[in-house]
């Protein structure tokens, strides 16, 4: 196939190639880069959050502001609730992954100024936590129920001594692979920190607020119970009973305490849907533009290509006349839109990468991967031969004695 | 002769329909898809209180401890107890108010109706009248049951109207948790967008009406928990005494001056006060400072306006560029195919410039058949972007301003893609196009 006579049809023809082809590199830009924000985002809200199987873990969180005896109404409650068919374990806590509100404090590796200092999720575990929540330790050992103390923040605020941590965050901390059970680490940081001793490493727990990098699998555990009306009933609940179990939770709660509010019973997964909706809201308009993008790029061309081929009638009745086939018709009009494509989408790979910077440097957008890129211009291709292919095959079927008629 | 123009555009809108809905409809997507967006990023950076907006500080006072806490330089977004409580017995400004999240269970006394959780914040007399707040029914407290820690709530209008009916409330008695409160205001739909006097830049919502303000002394006296960010670098006293003596940071503070002017002396107020305060022993960081925002800096302060939403409107101004592309293209489809009747035109007579007006005009009321059906798919997407992040729900609203706009911004976008096939159609040669008739 020639290239020079489309090259020269195409250059008295300027106007409308270039339209095109501007269309096609902006569309490359948009979409590579909305492409690489839409997994980004997806990837957030589908990390594990250490926590196994989250649709059967269900919380509860009733809040109760009056001054009661809450040791012993925390403790009638998991008592209520162990009991209950279809639930194989409980415990209380102060916060859940995911759960958007809760403790953060900052830990350190030593008291010195100079020391690894971050923020961490602090996490209660008032009884059997990492066996409710399906964790996986990896070091050390859990805490015993006998560990567990009910802490009354009216009463005292003493910290506790030992601790379970995240292997991130003990990563983080001590810069280096274990083992880290007998090491010890800090609350806070200066001279005033208290000293905490690391029982046990736990594979992942992460925190209530879904933080966007590795911080968010920095967790510490104490064995406490805290006595305030905003903790969390957690229950495992055996498959299938879990339309059961929501009732008789509500039930159970309402029974021990009928003045309290409960304010909704969600399952770890549902958590999650809410934690992430925004990401998700994010992602499913980034994807609806580019739809409508390709669409609307893909009508361009499908505009532009008959709009050529209805100026070209007596021309391609005259090649058809001279011995030209059906064939060569349809190659002429396909070869002449991967041209212009092609250079859309050289342009396009340029335009994509300075987007990408300036979306990186303004908006803290990841950076635009090669593969994605890859992908687009693939895209765009099977897209703008898609779109030619109609006019060109009306182009073809066009009979040679056209070129007799007069016009 | 313009108005001509434009009922002849009309006219041909229904020649070639197909190629016209092609146009109306791509002018359409753009529109709205950039215009929601661009909805969304106006209500966030809006002014929610432009009459004083310039007037209204909130102070940040740095009182982290030498070695602990953020080392970055920035300030802490809250304030101490013990600054709330400074500032507001030194009494600069013409009104001041501390101010803090609170919540909590309330037991109706009406039939049929079960406790239920309210979000509220407990303020100070001042805060009604700073923030121009309207009162339905009622009035807010008095400076004397400030001082008295009165325990007296003003509702919102939602919370008034499930408690009361459409009774009065003023007067009445609300149980929260453990305490009563008379009633002595009900707010008449009170909720600034963005909620500027709350936001703490822990989150963006900005949405609900807070439905229950109680005296912030009756609070502190009665230790009210904190529903809100708490922010500690040391270790604290036990309980709600141990918080308030402490230097974590939970509060809230916003002074009103008299006029704008005022504000260099309010600043070097807060430098004097930062000299006193390490004199007695507090603020120990080498660096301790206050400042004061405003309004607008504060919402700025607290990233109202995130690279999320900054995100979606650039990708779907892009969006539009791409559409006013492919218009362009249209357009020059639909002129081309009308080479013959500018030819006729021409021959009787019509100028060049007759005819690009003629053609522009045309192109003008493709972008108004545009915005109509652009205006229905804003208002489609701000719904839809409404229910899927509750944050936005908020911001998603459309207001007269944000109309004309997008009907503006569609009919330039197709007068600025139809320049180039309008300035093409008066290329057109009389002669060639007659011959070929």
């Amino acid at each position: 196939m020639e290239i020079r006579p489309i090259l020269s049809a195409l250059s008295r023809n300027r106007t409308g190639a270039l339209l095109i082809a501007t269309q096609v590199a902006l569309t490359l830009a948009i979409i590579s880069n909305a492409a690489s924000v839409i997994r980004d985002r997806l990837a957030l809200s589908e990390r594990p959050s250490g926590v196994t199987d989250e649709a059967s873990l269900l919380t509860a969180r009733p809040i109760l502001n009056a001054r009661t005896d809450l040791a012993a109404l925390i403790r009638a409650d998991l008592a209520g609730l162990a009991a209950l068919p279809g639930v194989r374990a409980v415990t209380v806590t102060n916060q859940l992954p995911m759960g958007r509100s809760g403790w953060s404090l900052t830990f350190s590796a030593g008291r010195e100024e100079s020391a690894v200092s971050t923020n961490a999720s602090y996490t209660f575990d008032g009884g059997g936590l990492l066996e409710t929540l399906g964790l996986r330790l990896i070091e050390g050992r859990r805490f015993e129920a006998a560990e567990v103390r009910e802490l009354d923040p009216e009463q005292s605020a003493e910290p506790p001594r030992e601790a379970l941590v995240t292997a991130a965050l003990a990563r983080h901390l001590f810069r280096d692979e274990g083992p880290w059970v007998g090491r010890v680490f800090y609350s806070g940081n200066g001279p005033q920190a208290g000293e905490l001793r690391i029982v046990g490493v736990v594979e992942r727990l992460t925190t209530p607020w879904g933080l966007a990098g590795e911080e968010d699998a920095y967790t510490v555990i104490v064995p406490q119970r805290f006595l305030n009306s905003y903790n969390y009933y957690v229950m495992r609940v055996e498959p299938g009973a879990e339309a059961a179990v929501r009732t008789a939770i509500d039930e159970v709660l309402t029974r021990n305490e009928p003045d309290r509010v409960n304010t909704g019973i969600y399952s770890v997964q549902e958590l999650r849907e809410r934690r992430y909706r925004n990401e998700k809201s994010v992602a499913w308009l980034l994807v609806s533009v580019t739809v409508f993008l390709l669409l609307v790029t893909a009508s361009g061309i499908v505009g532009m290509a008959s709009l050529w081929v209805n100026l070209r009638r007596k021309q391609i009745g005259v090649r058809r006349a001279l011995g030209a086939t059906r064939a060569d018709i349809l190659r002429y009009f396909l070869t002449e839109n991967l041209l212009i494509t092609s250079g859309g989408v050289l342009a396009g790979v340029l335009a994509a990468r300075l987007l990408n910077q300036l979306l990186v440097r303004e908006l803290s957008v990841p950076a635009l991967p090669w593969d994605f890129l890859a992908v687009g211009v693939a895209c765009l291709f099977v897209l703008g031969l898609a779109a030619a292919l109609g006019p060109a095959l009306r182009a073809s079927r066009l009979s040679p004695a056209l070129a007799t008629r007069s016009v | 002769m313009i108005g001509y123009y434009f009922r002849l555009g009309f006219h041909q809108l229904r020649r070639a329909p197909v190629l016209t809905l092609l146009i109306v409809l791509t002018l359409a997507v753009g529109v709205a898809a950039s215009m929601s967006t661009l909805t969304v990023l106006y209500v966030m950076s809006g002014d929610p209180i432009p009459q004083k907006s310039e007037r209204l500080l909130t102070p940040q006072i740095n009182n982290y401890p030498v070695d602990g806490g953020p080392q970055d330089g920035n300030l802490p977004t809250l304030l101490s107890w013990t600054d709330v409580r400074n500032l507001r017995e030194d009494g600069r400004g013409q009104r001041r108010s501390g101010l803090y999240g609170i919540s909590g269970i309330l037991y109706p006394e009406r039939d049929g109706l079960k406790n239920f959780f309210v979000d509220g914040v407990a303020v100070d007399a001042d805060f009604f009248a700073m923030m121009d707040a309207p009162f339905r029914e009622g009035r807010g407290w008095s400076a004397a049951e400030d001082s008295a820690e009165a325990r007296v709530a003003v509702l919102g209008t939602q919370l008034a109207r499930k408690l009361f009916g459409e009774g009065p409330a003023v007067g009445q008695e609300v149980r929260v948790d453990e305490q009563r409160y008379r009633v002595v205001g009900v707010l008449d739909r009170f909720s600034p967008v963005p909620k500027f006097y709350r936001l703490d830049g822990s989150s963006r919502a900005g949405a609900g009406e807070d439905e229950l303000f109680i005296p912030l002394s009756t609070a502190i006296a009665i230790e009210k928990d904190v529903d809100g960010t708490v922010s500690c670098f040391q270790q604290t006293g036990p309980g709600f005494q141990g918080r308030l003596a402490s230097e974590c940071v939970w509060l809230r503070y916003w002074v009103e001056l008299g006029s704008a002017s005022e504000r260099s002396d309010y600043e070097a107020y807060l430098q004097a006060y930062v000299a006193e305060q390490k004199t007695q022993g507090r603020l120990p960081r080498a660096d301790a400072r206050a400042i004061a925002r405003d309004v607008r800096e504060w919402l700025v302060e607290v990233g109202v306006v995130d690279d999320d939403v900054r995100l979606q409107f650039w990708l779907a101004f892009g969006f539009l560029f791409v559409c006013l592309v492919n218009t362009v293209g249209l357009l020059l489809a639909k002129f081309t195919a009308r080479a013959a009747d500018v030819g006729v035109r021409r021959a009787l007579g019509a100028t060049r410039g007759q005819i690009f007006l003629q053609y522009l005009s045309e192109a003008a009321a493709l972008g108004l058949a545009g915005s109509v059906v652009g205006i229905a798919g804003v208002f489609g997407l701000l719904r839809l972007l409404a229910s899927q992040s509750p944050d936005l729900e908020a911001y998603a609203q459309m207001d007269a301003v944000m109309l004309v706009t997008t009907v503006l911004v569609s009919v330039l976008a197709a007068i600025l893609a139809g320049l180039l096939p309008t300035w093409r159609a008066t290329r057109v040669l009389p002669a060639v196009q007659l011959k070929t008739q």
